[in-house]
């Protein structure tokens, strides 16, 4: 690679193909800042002239949003939580400590991701059910950690193996246990791992939805994601509306990229996982 | 690293002095992995192997609530492989997964050779980009919905607006153009990753390379071919499988975007398992075809461990 001798018509090329690539997410921005009645017009219109809240209002009324955005925060959050709480010891043990079998584990955990969500989804629903889980907000962050946990500590592997012998070595002389250098000398260090997983975690539970589905059939627990595809399948035409919830879903996941994102980006090109 | 260790520990402490510090180590070892693995034991293998039991019984909706299923043995499966839709699906599934792979690799490469040299904007514009791909996808299948409707969608406006009006067109509700609307929302959700990965590839090339070719008078073409193009077939494979792992599964956008309609002309493999699970409630057949289902990101899987591995122990 030459280095670039007119970077700025680099910048030209890509800012258009960035902002052809992403017109969708301005399209579903644009029509739920458009009045209902001006979106299905004949030329649509490129700008949302005069703005509106009006589809906002429209999407919050319906009770079962404002529940579904709470259930959706309950889920994703407690997925953050159970990732951590399993993954944190479980990449340390398989980064740092000589144990039998430990090869096997990590190969385990490259084969846990690969299922499809629908063929885990069957004998969950069956399984919960008989536990009575389903129909939980604790049996959709169990399903959901299934997702998050393998990669996790396949991102938070390489990031404990980083942390240098010595710190651990200088605490155990210190007379600190595992558990402690874990907590006191490890921990702090791999901060900028957590974050990735935490962030990447986050989002999973969030966008998760075949679980959603199957899992859930009380509007009390249903995550985010399972009432916009209703809305989908009920308010078919009812665009305005149905921009506005996917827009209010996609806030949440802009601002986590925003603050994450350099740890975000490391975290995927090391683990290169993703369901 | 694990072997040395154990070498050096093993031979003086552990065995003779059972409470030796890197036995007690080893313990909180084994006690740290505890929770995750009993975890995922619980809700990930315990699932998938009885869902192997299942495949062989006879379970309905009367059997789940209380009745005893009767092992029927191969039937399930006899029974998928004979039914003409499993066959459509599988059809369908191998079209949606290649052509979204192609697409995507293909435009993700060339956007990762853009992005590869330094220009200004070039980390905010790769973070914009990144963005299609963190979105939920049943929010991208909405979207795209909207997108690529009929009357009123932007891209047909779009078409109409630039005199290709001809070309404007019901996507998704045109059993003959369906598949190819949902394959253009998934390229859309796949390339950004795409070229995340092979941009990573392209930075590990040395320009000193390119630097010499060019002062041997080569073209930018002869360069990408004789030498980007060969040193970056090890991470394009790597890609590919991954793509093919995910791209095989996908369920979420398809089923927002169409359900599998119109008349099953989008119903791949995961929505004819969802079908027959959770609509017919044939638990038994729902299970086996999962299980077929699941043959081929297994096989993807393996390959790209074994590629792993390999890659493992020339470093």
């Amino acid at each position: 690679m030459t280095r670039g001798r007119r970077p700025w018509l680099r910048t030209a090329v890509a800012t258009l193909i960035t902002a052809a690539f992403l017109l969708p997410v301005y399209w579903m921005v644009n029509t739920s800042l458009t009045e209902p009645d001006r979106i299905q017009a004949d030329s649509p219109r490129w700008l949302p002239v005069p703005v509106t809240t009006e589809n906002y209002s429209t999407a919050l009324a319906v009770d079962a949003l404002p529940r579904a955005l709470l259930n959706s925060v309950v889920i994703s959050c407690g997925v953050v939580a159970l990732t951590l709480l399993l993954g944190v010891p479980l990449a340390y043990a398989l980064a740092r400590i000589p144990m039998r079998g430990s090869g096997t584990m990590v190969l385990a955990l490259l084969v846990a991701q690969l299922p499809p969500s629908i063929v885990l989804a069957a004998p969950l629903f069956i399984l919960e059910r008989r536990a009575g889980l389903d129909d939980t907000h604790l049996g959709l962050i169990a399903a959901d950690t299934t997702l998050t946990l393998p990669f996790a500590v396949i991102v938070l592997r390489p990031v404990l193996r980083s942390v240098p012998r010595e710190l651990e070595e200088a605490a155990l002389v210190d007379g600190c246990g595992p558990v402690g250098v874990l907590l006191r000398v490890v921990l702090p260090v791999m901060v900028p791992g957590l974050f990735a997983v935490a962030g990447l975690a986050f989002l999973i539970g969030w966008g998760e939805f075949v679980f959603g589905l199957t899992l859930a059939s009380e509007p009390a627990v249903q995550p985010v994601t399972v009432l916009l595809n209703s809305f989908v399948g009920r308010h078919g035409t009812a665009w305005g509306a149905l921009m506005a919830t996917a827009t209010l879903i996609s806030i949440p996941v802009v601002c986590v990229f925003a603050v994450f994102q350099r740890f975000i980006v490391g975290g995927l090109t090391a683990g290169s996982v993703k369901n | 690293m694990g072997k040395h260790h154990g070498k050096r520990q093993g031979g003086r402490h552990t065995r003779r002095h059972p409470s030796s510090p890197s036995s007690r180590r080893r313990r909180a070892g084994y006690l740290f992995s505890l929770p995750g693995l009993a975890f995922l034991g619980l809700f990930l293998a315990y699932p998938l192997l009885y869902n192997v039991w299942t495949s062989v019984h006879d379970v309905d909706l009367g059997t789940l609530l209380g009745g005893a299923s009767r092992f029927n043995g191969l039937a399930n499966y006899r029974a998928t492989v004979a039914d003409p839709d499993f066959w459509h699906a599988v059809r369908l599934s191998i079209v949606f997964t290649l052509a979204s792979l192609l697409f995507q690799f293909v435009i993700g490469f060339a956007l990762a050779l853009l992005f590869a040299r330094p220009f200004p904007l070039n980390g905010l514009l790769r973070s914009l980009l990144l963005v299609a791909w963190l979105l939920p996808p049943v929010v991208s299948g909405t979207l795209f919905r909207w997108m690529l409707d009929g009357e009123s969608g932007a891209y047909n406006a779009l078409l109409r607006a630039t005199g290709l009006g001809a070309l404007s067109h019901d996507w998704l509700t045109d059993p003959s153009t369906s598949l190819a609307g949902v394959v253009f929302a998934n390229v859309w959700v796949g390339v950004p990753f795409n070229m995340l990965l092979l941009l990573v590839g392209l930075h590990t090339i040395d320009p000193e390379l390119h630097e010499a070719a060019a002062i041997d008078g080569a073209s930018v073409w002869q360069r990408f071919r004789w030498i980007t193009l060969p040193l970056m077939r090890p991470v394009s494979v790597t890609v590919l499988l991954l793509g093919l792992v995910y791209t095989f599964k996908v369920f979420d956008i398809i089923f927002v975007m169409t359900g599998g309609g119109p008349v099953d002309a989008t119903s791949v493999l995961s929505l004819y398992v969802y079908e027959i699970f959770f609509r017919f409630f044939r638990f038994g057949e729902g299970a086996a075809a999962g299980l077929l289902l699941l043959l081929v990101p297994l096989l993807a899987g393996g390959l790209y461990v074994h590629r792993l591995r390999r890659e493992g122990e020339a470093a």
